[in-house]
């Protein structure tokens, strides 16, 4: 009988970010752990030729070339990286997919700061019953233009990272500022 | 940028069997399912060494998370020892290296043919379900271009139609698995078809379940925490099998979901469904130190 494979490098950290994500995205508010800090992982863990990215960081151009991604402008992206966010108004043009395809929906990757910043308290699916964390580092009125913008289940999936933890805020999670 | 630098060492098979880019696309998929629970994601579906029907969907969604430390169950109609089951899970231990496990406690990845565990499943424990008609409205509606838009609408006063008539013309909601369940308040989905008794161990759990049926090419998933609702109107409750109150011949378990076994007097005998769970009932009889995990039923009754 063969043996069975054994996966190499950047299978093993491709797995990783993934069950970090999908750990993060299923409960949302609390933090997970990226096998490396930053996009990169991110980038190597789910675009492929398959996918048209917006970088809003033109640091991670480069990587994402690597992937055979194409760059798009932001509307039409499934990926978007905004980096640390200054402008407001790039999330107004995040797709948001549609009722009869709710997963043509962005998943909009941007850097904050967990654990300072606005306390936010989150409810919805994943949550047991309420969570509180702290975000900084996001434009003023930053929570306030994601509740105008999802029309669930209508809407795009955030990512915020803060070197290597990462939070997830699906569409599906309502946000409360405190 | 060299030629190295844009390919990979060369290696008889990949890990996990699918291939990277196969993966990528199975995650992306998922992010999406995870973030709207309950609503078909279409995903592309390859091909694995296993024909469509017998669990091609779950065992795609098990490869991509598989990792060489992560304990994998696979279960058949709440059996670890049937073909399918004993199939799946050569297959992922072979392309994968990850430990298998009978024991629901120790398992990272249960992977499910229309069955959930008696035992309560922990918060880093993911279910995944073999689906294979992912459609709950197919029945009233087989055109699938129509039913998306009926999901896109919330249009499902059909679904209560058809469970109106059932009680009409039968006296009860004759529905007995895959019975169509509303998640987080937004979308229909089908549970897989597993039997009434386990739907209501997806309200509210724990647990991450994903749902992937590899032939339709179709993903969701009920995220731990969730509202999983089956559809009922308010003057005639939702009501599980009536297995409460049978006890396993072999093992004396009771109050769990049965098989029914014909006896050739005319009789039946009953035998628990989730076989593992009756293992560990007969070694505790037989005085072994067996660790069980609290159930989900007790005495029979699910606790609100």
């Amino acid at each position: 009988m063969l043996s069975p494979p054994l996966p190499d490098a950047a299978e093993t950290r491709a797995n990783a970010t993934f069950d970090a994500i999908l750990w993060a995205l299923s409960r949302p508010g609390l933090p997970r752990a990226l096998p490396e800090a930053g996009e990169g992982v991110l980038i190597e863990a789910l675009l492929d030729r398959e996918c048209q990215v917006y970088a809003g960081d033109p640091l991670l151009i480069p990587l994402i070339g690597q992937t055979g991604a194409r760059l798009v402008d932001i509307a039409r992206a499934d990926h978007v990286f905004l980096g640390r966010l200054t402008d407001l108004s790039l999330l107004g043009h995040c797709a948001v997919g549609s009722d009869l395809y709710p997963d043509d929906g962005a998943t909009v990757v941007l850097r904050a700061s967990l654990g300072s910043g606005d306390s936010l308290r989150l409810t919805g699916p994943g949550v047991n019953g309420a969570v509180e964390v702290q975000i900084g580092g996001l434009p003023g009125g930053f929570w306030h233009r994601r509740a105008e913008l999802l029309r669930y289940p209508m809407g795009f999936d955030l990512l915020v990272l803060d070197g290597d933890r990462i939070i997830g805020l699906p569409r599906s999670t309502s946000i409360e500022v405190l | 940028m060299t030629l190295a630098s844009l390919t990979k060492p060369w290696a008889p098979m990949s890990y996990g069997f699918l291939d990277a880019s196969a993966k990528r696309e199975l995650r992306r998929k998922m992010i999406k399912a995870v973030c709207v629970p309950g609503c078909q994601m279409p995903y592309a579906s390859r091909e694995v060494p296993m024909a469509r029907g017998w669990g091609t969907g779950g065992l795609q969604v098990s490869l991509t998370l598989i990792h060489p430390q992560m304990r994998v169950k696979v279960i058949d109609q709440g059996a670890d020892d049937s073909v399918n089951a004993a199939s799946i899970r050569r297959f992922l231990a072979r392309v994968s290296g990850a430990p298998a496990t009978l024991d629901t406690l120790e398992a990272d990845l249960i992977q499910s043919r229309h069955r959930i565990p008696e035992e309560i499943l922990r918060e880093d424990q993911v279910l995944v379900l073999q689906v294979p008609n992912p459609e709950p409205l197919r029945s009233v509606q087989p055109n699938m271009s129509i039913a998306r838009q009926m999901h896109g609408d919330a249009d499902y006063g059909r679904m209560w139609l058809q469970l109106y008539e059932q009680i009409v013309r039968s006296g009860r909601v004759m529905q007995g698995a895959s019975y169509p369940s509303m998640v987080n308040g937004r979308h229909v989905m089908t549970p897989s078809p597993i039997p009434r008794w386990d739907v209501p161990k997806l309200h509210m759990a724990q647990h991450l379940t994903i749902l992937s049926a590899g032939r339709e090419k179709r993903i969701f998933a009920v995220p731990p925490y969730t509202r999983v609702e089956p559809l009922v109107f308010d003057d005639v409750p939702y009501r599980v099998e009536e297995h409460g109150g049978l006890t396993c011949y072999r093992s004396g378990a009771k109050g769990f979901f049965m098989n029914e076994i014909p006896q050739g007097d005319g009789s039946s005998a009953y035998e628990v469904s989730d076989s593992e769970y009756g293992v560990k009932a007969i070694r505790t009889r037989d005085g072994e130190a067996i660790e069980t995990g609290e159930t989900w039923y007790k005495n029979g009754e699910m606790p609100q």
